[in-house]
């Protein structure tokens, strides 16, 4: 087992347990050991507070690396806007003047800032320390002739000069781990824009939201999956009033990948919280009555090892 | 495009006490480097859905030092949505977003936020999280038989997030 320390962020285990779950339930299963970081704080996100005091955002950042570094592990995320945050701090911070400015404030807590522990989104993680081949033996439910759109969002892959994950002109990480459940995945024409949750304005947000969601329709996708909740917030409740707003019909269910991934592993649908969606993921019922019928017993357990 | 000067003046007098001022924030003065050939604008999707929005002439108003047609109440800056398009296509590696955010450091400095914002802010500096934990979230988490979220330490993040005393830490 490798061991990788888990900053599991605000977002997902506030409001959305189920992809924390998720996690926790797919990573053992792929040789992953989740470690738990102590006393993690918020990253702090890359919008707001970043926006008030620059600094003071890297103090923090940096002080939730340093409990990796303390326990000697690389740092896995969960959600794009902690990526950002984690991912730049780690780039920011090896400019040794700015790391001694930083480590100034540091000193306040008794604490110090090495740059060692590497920072990557949980997506980047299994691509590199799995492996798509791994992942697809660990499928027990092939998720065949689904239709999966694809979100990249922001931050897995831009800046490209920090993140280093994939060509961000032309990526295909998400592409892969999609395939690797059996599924097909397709690019709609607006694949490159953002979720637009961070722009502080009804009309920027919202008619870009319009365009995604026409694009992502126009390719009748069964499901759209993502890897940050603050874009899995813009597609499900963004998505009804986007729908109400522009009196169009758009209702393709998003899905955070590793619960798809939980899913095609064996987890019952029922397990996965998707009854909390506003639009749910009701077509991967049938694979669940295909691999009944030739009798997969699986468990659903957090620990699963 | 650049608005609001006064148009009975022939020249731009740059407000150096401006640039000075934004130099001071982490990556602020990266705008130096910008020569205004608008790659960042192509896939800036602030820009293609607001009819105010465009990062090269928000760098061209900073190298103009007309930070004060940037720095107001209703500023376009929070139109950016924050999707770093332009820090990937920018030769210079001026990292417009970047400078950006630097402007909204200064926008706070003068107590302008966004309600929006404001209230996150506070969430983060009163509990250390942005999303706030209630009994709701904990047993919703215990449903997924997760452990209840412990406290942050905020004594810790207090006296991290405290100004440096002498005012010469901002980068
Ligand atoms: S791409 Fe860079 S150099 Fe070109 S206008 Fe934008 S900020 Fe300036
Ligand atoms: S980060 Fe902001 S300014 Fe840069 S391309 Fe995106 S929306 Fe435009």
């Amino acid at each position: 087992m490798k061991r990788f320390a888990f900053f599991p962020g605000c977002l997902i285990p506030a409001r959305h347990p189920a992809m924390e779950f998720a996690i926790r339930s797919t990573l053992p299963k792929l040789g992953i050991e989740i470690v738990d970081l102590e006393g993690a704080s918020c990253c702090p996100d890359p919008i707001y507070f970043k926006s008030k005091d620059k600094i003071s955002w890297l103090a923090v950042a940096a002080r939730n690396l340093c409990l990796a570094e303390d326990i000697g592990v690389d740092i896995f995320t969960n959600c794009s806007g902690c990526t950002a945050t984690l991912s730049e701090t780690y780039h920011l911070l090896q400019d040794l003047e700015l790391r001694a400015q930083v480590n100034e404030r540091l000193k306040r807590i008794g604490k110090e800032y090495r740059g060692t522990a590497r920072v990557r989104h949980i997506a980047t993680l299994v691509r590199d320390e799995v492996g798509y081949e791994v992942i697809r033996q660990s499928v027990v439910r092939p998720l065949e002739d689904l239709k999966v759109a694809i979100h990249y969002g922001c931050h897995l892959l831009k800046p490209s000069r920090i993140m280093q994950v994939d060509d961000p002109n032309n990526p295909t990480v998400l592409e892969h781990l999609v395939s690797a459940l059996g599924a097909n995945p397709v690019r709609h024409r607006n694949w490159y824009l953002c979720c637009g949750k961070a722009c502080q304005t009804e009309e920027v947000p919202l008619n870009m939201m319009h365009d995604l969601l026409g694009a992502v329709c126009s390719e009748h996708a069964d499901i759209l999956c993502l890897i940050c909740p603050t874009c899995y917030g813009q597609f499900d409740h963004g998505q009804m009033k986007v729908s109400r707003q522009f009196d169009e019909e758009f209702e393709t269910p998003p899905i955070y990948y590793f619960q798809l991934l939980a899913f095609a592993q064996g987890v019952p649908y029922d397990k996965l919280g998707f009854e909390r969606q506003r639009f749910k993921p009701e077509c991967l019922r049938r694979f669940e009555m295909a691999t009944a019928e030739t009798a997969a017993p699986s468990s659903g357990d957090v620990h699963t090892e | 495009m650049v608005q609001g000067r006064n148009n009975s003046q022939e020249t731009v007098r740059v407000d150096f006490r401006f640039r000075r001022e934004l130099a001071q924030k982490l990556e602020g003065n990266l705008a130096s480097f910008c020569y205004q050939c608008g790659a960042c604008v192509g896939d800036c999707p602030a820009t293609t859905y607001s009819g105010t929005f465009n990062p090269r002439e928000i760098m061209l108003k900073v190298l103009y030092g007309l930070g004060e047609e940037l720095l107001t109440e209703d500023s376009i800056l929070w139109q950016c949505t924050n999707c770093y398009n332009c820090h990937e296509r920018c030769p210079q590696e001026v990292k417009p977003v970047e400078v950006i955010i630097s402007l909204k450091n200064m926008l706070a400095d003068r107590g302008i936020i966004p309600p929006s914002a404001q209230k996150i802010i506070e969430t983060f500096e009163t509990t250390g999280r942005t999303t706030p934990i209630s009994s709701a979230v904990h047993k919703q988490r215990e449903r997924f038989g997760l452990p209840p979220l412990q406290p942050v330490p905020m004594d810790e993040i207090r006296a991290l997030i405290e100004p440096a005393s002498k005012g010469g830490d901002t980068a």
